[in-house]
């Protein structure tokens, strides 16, 4: 069964991540390949957009369920808040925040960080409750058509 | 057993029974007055007792805001259980569907993770508005033990007990049912709770009321309360998780400040 509220959240995750790296052009620091020479966390993160796409044909196809997408968002919540917000930060907030000359304009791309990591989060856990439900589920519905049960 | 007689029984959740903005708007609005009645009442004590040395009796009163919160919160869980009765329905229900202990447990590590950013977004507010000073709602706290014992044991639970439950358990549903869209709805409910903060505690500066002090509590607290909200969603309307992850955050604050060290 699919999720109209995963695909929402999906989309709003989707577009918040290239709203994120709009900034990271925008800012021009912590940029790597194809817009310099270097292999960096930059280019690393581009790997998303080819997952997101593939993971929505395979969801649409009835392949892959909410525990892909668990995984996804969670991973994606792991990677952008280790290199935000872990203890070795490759790019830490103080580098968003000074990165443009207005300083609300460092704050919104700040702030639009947090909100794209607390979604991927939130979005983790919401894709976790509903693997775990379906996977209730089909225990429910296997157990009552289990020959060795009806015997 | 027909696969009628389940449903049949099953009890309406709470979003279908709350009825009446002015169930939404009481409490709230209760919880406002006291936070300022309370902490004035306070500060007559303060200067009844003795206290025509300190030279601001609120700022004085504002000292103790993590205990009076504790009667705060008792008197909101009796407003809470006032409403529910005339609704027909139980505490317990209000906190969501039932769930195992480590299930619980186990949503709770998930909301302190997704609280993760908000806690550095916190941070960053704290020092763009105080830089490394303590921040004045823990500057002003001066209590003796026993007070320090009760702002770290007692309070913490009250609030839990008391303040997501309203705002979540109580607020939203009737916000819900009375606009038909809960992202609207939702919004409402993250925009007051986080307008109540401007209000403990009220603290003065330069002879008249921090303005700075009250729109940074607002600002502060919004990211939190978005996530928990947003949270509230994503597990199911189950509210356990979310107190008991709050519990750890207010808690832990309370008991840092009790052993000094915050600043």
């Amino acid at each position: 069964m699919q999720s109209v509220i995963l695909y929402r959240l999906t989309y709003l995750a989707t577009a918040l991540s290239l709203a994120h790296h709009v900034d990271h052009v925008i800012r021009h620091n912590a940029v790597g390949w194809p817009l310099t020479g270097e292999f960096n966390a930059f280019t690393m993160s581009l790997i998303i957009y080819p997952i997101i796409i593939t993971g929505l044909l395979l969801y649409r196809a009835g392949r892959v369920g909410p525990g892909f997408w668990a995984l996804v968002s969670g991973g994606g919540a792991i990677f952008v808040g280790a290199i935000h917000f872990g203890p070795s930060a490759a790019e830490p907030p103080a580098k968003i925040l000074d990165g443009y000359d207005s300083p609300i304009l460092g704050w919104l791309a700040f702030a639009l960080l947090a909100t794209f990591v607390t979604v991927l989060a939130i979005t983790s856990l919401y894709e976790t409750r509903v693997w775990w439900q379906q996977r209730q589920a089909r225990r429910v519905v296997g157990s009552t058509t289990d020959p060795q049960m009806r015997r | 057993m027909t696969a009628r007689t389940p449903r049949a029984a099953r009890p309406r959740p709470y979003v279908d029974r709350a009825v009446g903005v002015g169930g939404a708007v009481q409490p709230v609005a209760i919880r406002i007055a006291l936070w300022v009645s309370v902490q004035l009442l306070v500060a007559g004590i303060v200067v009844l007792g003795g206290g025509a040395a300190t030279s601001q009796p609120i700022n004085a009163a504002a000292g103790w805001w993590m205990v009076y919160a504790g009667l705060i919160d008792v008197a909101t869980l009796g407003v809470i259980i006032w409403l529910i009765r005339r609704d027909g329905v139980s505490y317990r229900s209000l906190l969501g569907p039932p769930a195992a202990a480590w299930q619980v447990a186990l949503g709770a590590l998930g909301v302190l993770a997704a609280t993760v950013p908000a806690v550095v977004f916190g941070i960053e507010i704290n020092e763009a508005f105080y830089g490394n000073a303590t921040l004045p709602m823990f500057a002003v706290v001066d209590v003796p033990a026993w007070a320090s014992f009760f702002s770290v044991l007692v309070a913490p639970v009250l609030a839990e007990l008391a303040e997501p439950v309203l705002y979540l358990g109580v607020v939203l549903p009737r916000l819900e049912r009375r606009i038909g869209r809960p992202w609207i709805a939702a919004t409402i409910v993250v925009l007051v709770w986080a307008g109540e903060h401007a209000f403990f505690p009220l603290l003065i500066r330069d002879g008249s009321l921090d303005l700075v002090f009250a729109g940074y509590r607002v600002v502060s607290v919004l990211p939190f309360l978005a996530s928990w909200t947003a949270l509230y969603y994503a597990l199911g309307r189950r509210l356990l998780p979310i107190m008991a992850a709050r519990w750890i955050f207010n808690g832990g604050s309370a008991l840092a400040l009790a052993v000094g060290l915050t600043g």
